[in-house]
């Protein structure tokens, strides 16, 4: 294991401004088996790879095309059917609108009150910071069954914590059905979702925040700028790309977890008004026994985040900044 | 140093471990000694009864080797099995569950015909299985395709109907309604000292609810019509009194009702008929046992009523959901198979599943009943009610039309007045007719 050779650092000063690429003249220091070795050992992984996470994707690309019930060896081809039943399918609709939903709200919350609150903690030297980024990362940890539950108990129509300490501040008009009523259900699952992943967020942006040197913090403030110029001036753009990375993280959330979210919670209920994409595909792959079908919805869900990562990645995209 | 050699033999001992376990479960090493593989669904009943049987069937047959799979999630654990080519050989499950695997594998055409299992003699006794069976037990909830063939061997049996407390009766003076009319009056009366008529765990309970109501207002062959999705038979006028009488009775809803009307919810709402809340529910004999620890009004006893007749001394039906026995087409030891489902016919058998609580079909069992539930099975002896098994046919699986979400699922909607009556009826004709294009 020892045979890798790690290029030495050459001279140990690093000057801003260099990244601490491969010194010169390793490469040309590496065997020549190496590299056969290394493909050796990649190669277990990559068969795994292929076998547990190409093939299946291709399968569901395949089986979009057919009319299959999942068990029978009755395989009927069916070309684009599927796809061309699924734009005459409200119940689909509503639920592309419902995940496209989450996807907005709920990243545009976590986003927003995850840096916010990354920026107090790491800013202001707040007393007993670290407690607070305990207690809010702890929802993280949690399984989404146990999330259920507890919103089961915040919810609650009559005596839950909502609509109990609105009826205490005597805000009565305020009180909802929240789970209930089919215009506020999908705001309720998006609010679940904050909670649930809002202290992940934060520590990322707060572990990417320490990294940003304090001499930049302590030249602007010499010039005179406030803590708010100095979150959108130096904050903001130094750690862009963690921001990129972690919008990518949402939209995979946003198509996931909300699946487990309201199966757990709601079931998509009351009448199908918190149905998201993959909790539909579920439904009509194996409750309504029309596997191609839900196959069908898989390569929507599959094109549509791949879409949405690749246009968000694109319109993110700003030159590197160096410091 | 001796940690890096133990490091490397644990390493490869959990590897080789990972190995075993993806080949695990596959073929019977044991030589010719034949392996019967019974998977059966952990529901109210528990898994204590079937651990008993497999003991007492293998001490039967010690020249078979019998294994249970007993799980609460058995579709999840069978399914990715059986996808792959390794069927179960006797699978018992309820059918109504979300992942439909029995319904599923209906509209496969994927079971084994056990018509013969009727004619079998059930081991050590004289008798025939079908002499054993309850009268009126084959049916649509047995021969799925309406031929005379059997692929669904009936196990359990219970009635659903409008649960209540009995003791919240008694006190008030009230009398359990025999008709639509003294119900909705006593949902007036109720309504006035603050209780509502009526409520429901989830949408999915009104399976029960609908199935009687159907058969009450337009007889058993409208019933079978509506279940075999007869042309425009969600135009006909009994479909639209059938909407109209439920959406009545939604309206005599309590008001907690849809809020509550989910997975994570779902016994609150049941609690609203321990607390008094709430007078009727639908519900099944589980719910005595699902809600053993709950809290309760004082003198609170369960009791079950058929849904009220359309009009005096019109008839009553029971809905009766039986829990069915099938085996796989693909199953390698079907003969065994057999043998074990005309075992479970059996007195000792069936002595040990009523232990449980589960009923079979079987004549003369009901009197064996005991506790709390047993006023829910003496309602098969009043002659005014009839049972009713059956549900909506299998048809060719048809993409995103579901005749259950559409009729069940869209009171939440009347309830909160998101959808009306007339939305309702066109949409159950459009599934309805859909369903009847796509065939059997």
């Amino acid at each position: 294991m020892t045979s890798t050779v790690t290029p030495p650092l050459g001279d140990t000063e690093r000057k801003p401004g260099r990244t601490p690429a491969a010194a010169p003249g390793a490469a040309t220091r590496r065997k020549r088996g190496d590299g056969r070795f290394v493909a050796v050992c990649l190669l277990p992984a990559l068969a795994l790879f292929a076998l547990f996470m190409i093939w299946p994707t291709l399968s569901v690309f395949r089986m979009s095309l057919y009319s299959w019930s999942g068990f029978s060896a009755q395989e009927r081809f069916v070309g684009l059917d599927n796809f061309a039943k699924l734009l005459d399918d409200q119940q689909f609709l509503r639920s592309f609108q419902n995940t496209v939903a989450l996807l907005v709200i709920v990243t545009v919350v976590t986003m927003g009150l995850g840096l916010a609150l990354a920026a107090v903690m790491t800013r202001q030297k707040l007393r007993g910071r670290n407690l607070y980024r305990f207690v809010l990362y702890i929802p993280n940890v949690l399984s989404v069954v146990v999330i259920a539950a507890i919103f089961s108990a915040v919810y609650d129509q009559e005596n839950g914590l909502i609509n109990g300490t609105l009826r205490l501040l005597s805000l009565d008009g305020l009180q909802q059905v929240w789970l209930g009523d089919q215009s506020v259900v999908i705001y309720s699952v998006a609010f679940a979702m904050v909670w649930q992943a809002l202290g992940y967020y934060m520590v990322i942006y707060m572990a990417s925040m320490a990294s940003v040197p304090e001499e930049l913090y302590e030249a602007s403030a010499l010039d005179g700028a406030g803590a708010g110029r100095q979150f959108f001036t130096i904050t903001l753009p130094l750690i862009w790309e963690t921001l990129r990375t972690t919008l990518t993280f949402f939209i995979l959330s946003a198509v996931n977890l909300s699946f487990v979210l309201v199966r757990a919670m709601t079931g998509g209920g009351p009448d199908g008004s918190s149905d998201v994409l993959l909790s539909y595909m579920y439904q009509q792959a194996y409750t309504n026994s029309s596997y191609g079908y839900g196959m069908a919805i898989g390569v929507v869900v599959f094109a549509f985040s791949f879409l949405v990562s690749l246009l968000v990645s694109r319109a993110t995209r700003r030159p590197p900044l160096q410091y | 140093m001796f940690k890096k050699p133990l490091a490397l033999a644990a390493a490869a001992a959990t590897a080789l471990g990972l190995l075993a376990g993806c080949s695990g479960g596959g073929d019977d090493a044991g030589g010719d000694k034949k392996t019967l593989k019974i998977a059966a669904f952990e529901g109210g009943y528990g898994r204590d009864m079937y651990t008993e049987l497999i003991a007492a069937y293998q001490a039967k047959n010690p020249g078979l080797d019998v294994r249970l799979q007993i799980s609460k999630t058995l579709e999840d654990e069978i399914s990715p099995n059986m996808k792959a080519g390794k069927f179960p050989d006797v699978v018992v499950l309820p059918q109504g569950r979300k992942a439909a695997l029995s319904e599923t594998l209906v509209k496969d055409k994927a079971l084994e015909d056990l018509t013969g299992v009727l004619d079998m003699t059930v081991p050590g006794e004289q008798t025939t299985v079908r002499a054993k069976l309850a009268d009126g037990m084959i049916g649509l909830g047995t021969n799925p395709y309406g031929d005379d063939k059997t692929y669904l061997m009936p196990m359990f049996y219970a009635p659903t109907g409008l649960v209540h407390n009995k003791a919240l009766f008694a006190e008030k003076g009230w009398k359990v309604p025999a008709t639509w009319d003294e119900m909705f009056q006593l949902g007036e009366t109720a309504k006035a000292q603050g209780v509502a008529l009526f409520t429901y765990p989830t949408a999915g309970y009104l399976d029960s609810f609908f199935f009687a109501l159907l058969a009450n207002v337009g007889g058993d062959e409208f019933f079978t019509k509506v279940m075999t999705y007869e042309q425009g038979i969600w135009q006909t006028p009994q479909a639209r009194q059938t909407l109209d009488i439920t959406t009545r009775l939604l309206s005599y809803a309590a008001k907690t009702t849809v809020g509550y009307a989910n997975e994570q919810d779902f016994t609150k709402n049941q609690q609203a008929i321990l607390d008094n809340k709430a007078l009727f529910m639908p519900n099944g004999t589980w719910v005595v046992g699902e809600m053993k620890d709950a809290p309760r009004a004082k003198g609170f006893a369960w009791a079950m009523t058929p849904l009220p007749a359309v009009s005096a001394g019109g008839k009553r039906h029971l809905t009766t959901i039986v829990e069915s026995a099938w085996v796989p087409s693909g199953a390698v030891n079907k003969d065994a198979a057999k043998d074990f489902l005309a075992y479970l016919y059996s007195d000792e058998a069936a002595k040990i599943f009523a232990k449980s609580s589960a009923i079979q079909p079987i004549k003369g069992i009901a009197s064996s009943v005991t506790g709390e539930i047993a006023g829910f099975y003496g309602l098969y002896d009043d002659p005014s009610i009839t049972a009713l098994v059956g549900g909506f046919a299998n048809s060719a699986p048809v993409e995103g039309v579901s005749i259950k979400t559409t009729l069940f699922d869209t009171a939440n909607s009347i309830i909160s007045g998101d959808k009306t009556v007339e939305q309702w009826q066109a949409a159950l004709h459009d599934a309805s007719e859909k369903l009847r294009q796509a065939g059997s």
